[in-house]
């Protein structure tokens, strides 16, 4: 339903785009030329603050501002603010209570038998719920067409999900579910489930066909229909990203810090990787390089993650906070507790790096603040987690599987 | 009680298990006992659907029940002497069912759960308590976890070894 539009400016700088999209996107029409097409815009702003209004109170998330539309729309389209950046997760899942209030409405995708494809996908502490969608999307100036994400149901205005969805947990499909309108995942794949969904014997719980009356089943479903990385559906800078954070000004609590998201690797003048110094840990199959935690023998699981608030590992010799905002997190005795790791990549880029960081109380931290530095906690953890406190004050690399960066090829991280 | 029944009746639940675990039924919950604080022997009738492939290792304090299958899923019940399921663990693509897994417990992890704030962004969490402990962690494509029962550990094992 066409509405009076909020953003002219935008809606400006989306039809450009759109154009632009519309003809890289034409496999094949676009006509050859000895001149390189101009580039795109491919940086913009990344601020950790307190979060969505609806939501407030969030630690260390790390949001930006996404641009969404009905696939070819000019009119239907919203600016979703406080998106959660997300290098733990693939694709862009959108509380569809948001999308309603912006009046856009995108539709759904059919599987082979005319069903609804809906997604149960597992966070932490519970389950996004709802239909997958196509929308254009709108980063900087890059734009992924027709992307496939995931409407997060926080309505039940789609079928209602079955059993296996939500049972690990309660739903995550509101805004208090991420403390954000949506989740913006840029990790090293471009699907979010991948092979394992494609043709699995027995379907994997993710994707459901789900009937006109509501009843869902599991199904596969092809690559190019799931979930995807948007970076990676981009018609250029596609090959991976870049995140740079501000240090902070107050270790134990700023009300907001700000940062750059920058596309591409070595695309244009602005993401070159450095020709020294980069630290590049290849990731396995699920997306993991390998960690040792404070010189222990245990060979962890790795990744380095904007969606996670803390650093995550298991040390039971650290006590954890009984009383305050941070209960379950570590409260060293003697603060700050230095500790240390050695990441190792897996694969060709097999680098291996120590880091030294500093775990902090969080009860002296500064009360309402957003974004801390030496936030950790995770004990019985089996894996190894550089939540958002090690994105302060550091560039961080992705390069998204099977894309060339310079001359490493993804899935990897690297800083 | 002859143990080669036992072991027969075992098997038989666990093929249950998987069903109820990954097979996407829902049960009605007086027949999903075949999980942490259940009798494993209660679901033998459930061996319609077996679509895992179950193995048993015997230790000297337990019992460890592993069911995998060609999505790369695995699944592990401990089972102490009486035949009570003590720990479950898991790791695989996706998360199993928790509701079937942790039977009567589910309810008191999503209540605790329900407590955290923003849990969507807990990649890695612990609840615990003096009857229950769960620990689920992990991310798309590669989840591992593990729930048990601290009162019902046989003595001489270690909660470490539970995975």
């Amino acid at each position: 339903m066409p509405s009076p539009h909020r953003f002219p400016h935008h809606a400006a700088i989306m039809l450009t785009a759109g154009l632009l999209s519309a003809c890289l996107g034409n496999h094949g029409s676009t006509p050859t030329s000895a001149t390189p097409p101009p580039s795109v815009v491919n940086t913009m702003t990344v601020t950790v603050d307190s979060g969505p209004a609806a939501a407030p109170g969030a630690i260390n998330h790390a949001y930006v501002t996404v641009r969404v539309c009905a696939p070819g729309s000019t009119t239907q389209c919203a600016d979703v603010d406080h998106v959660l950046l997300d290098t733990g997760s693939w694709g862009l899942r959108l509380v569809r209570s948001v999308l309603a209030a912006n009046t856009v409405a995108l539709s759904g995708e059919t599987d082979t038998h005319g069903n609804t494809v809906e997604e149960c996908e597992t966070f932490g502490g519970g389950q996004t719920w709802g239909p997958v969608a196509l929308a254009d999307v709108t980063l900087a100036g890059e734009v992924a067409s027709k992307l496939p994400v995931q409407i997060m149901d926080d309505t039940n205005a789609g079928a209602p999900p079955p059993a296996t969805c939500g049972a690990n947990g309660t739903l995550l499909n509101t805004v208090a579910g991420f403390g954000a309108n949506g989740v913006l995942g840029v990790g090293v794949f471009a699907q979010d489930c991948g092979a394992a969904c494609v043709n699995a014997a027995t379907p994997l719980p993710v994707y459901y066909g789900c009937t006109a009356a509501g009843a869902c089943t599991a199904e596969n479903l092809a690559l190019v229909d799931q979930v995807t990385n948007p970076v990676a559906a981009f018609a250029v800078d596609n090959n991976g990203l870049i995140i740079d954070m501000a240090n902070l000004v107050n270790a134990n609590g700023d009300a907001s810090v700000q940062g750059q998201l920058t596309f591409g690797l070595g695309t244009q003048t602005d993401n070159a990787l450095p020709a020294t110094g980069l630290t590049v840990l290849g990731a396995n199959a699920s997306g993991d390089f390998t960690a040792t935690y404070n010189g222990g023998s245990t060979v962890l699981p790795a990744l380095i993650d904007s969606g996670t608030d803390d650093y995550v590992f298991s040390d039971m010799t650290i006590p954890t906070c009984s009383t305050g905002s941070f209960v379950g997190d570590y409260c060293p005795a003697v603060a700050p507790l230095n500790v240390f790791a050695v990441n190792t990549g897996v694969g060709t880029n097999n680098a291996t790096n120590t880091v030294n960081f500093a775990i902090q109380d969080p009860n002296t931290f500064v009360a309402g603040a957003a974004a801390f530095e030496g936030l950790a906690g995770g004990g019985g953890a089996t894996n190894f987690v550089w939540g958002m406190p090690y994105f302060y004050g550091r560039k961080i690399y992705i390069g998204i599987d099977q894309k060339m960066a310079g001359t490493f090829t993804g899935p990897f991280y690297a800083y | 009680m002859c143990c080669k029944l036992e072991a027969m009746v075992q098997r038989f639940a666990t093929h249950a298990l998987w069903f109820l675990v990954f097979g996407g039924i829902a049960l009605p919950a007086e027949r999903a006992h075949a999980a942490l604080g259940g009798d494993a022997a209660s679901v033998v009738t459930d061996t319609a659907e077996i679509q895992g492939v179950a193995h048993a290792t015997l230790l000297q304090q337990y019992e460890i029940q592993e069911i995998t299958n060609d999505s790369g899923m695995r699944v592990r019940e401990f089972l102490n002497r009486d035949g009570v399921v003590f720990a479950v663990a898991w790791n695989g693509p996706v998360v199993p069912d928790l509701r079937t897994l942790l039977g009567a417990s589910f309810d008191s992890y999503v209540k605790q759960l329900g407590a955290l704030k923003h849990p969507g962004t807990h990649r890695s969490l612990r609840l615990a308590s003096s009857a229950l402990v769960v620990e689920s962690g992990g991310h798309m494509r590669a989840y591992s976890g593990r729930a048990y029962l601290p009162l019902l550990i046989p003595a001489g094992a270690l909660p470490a070894n539970l995975h």
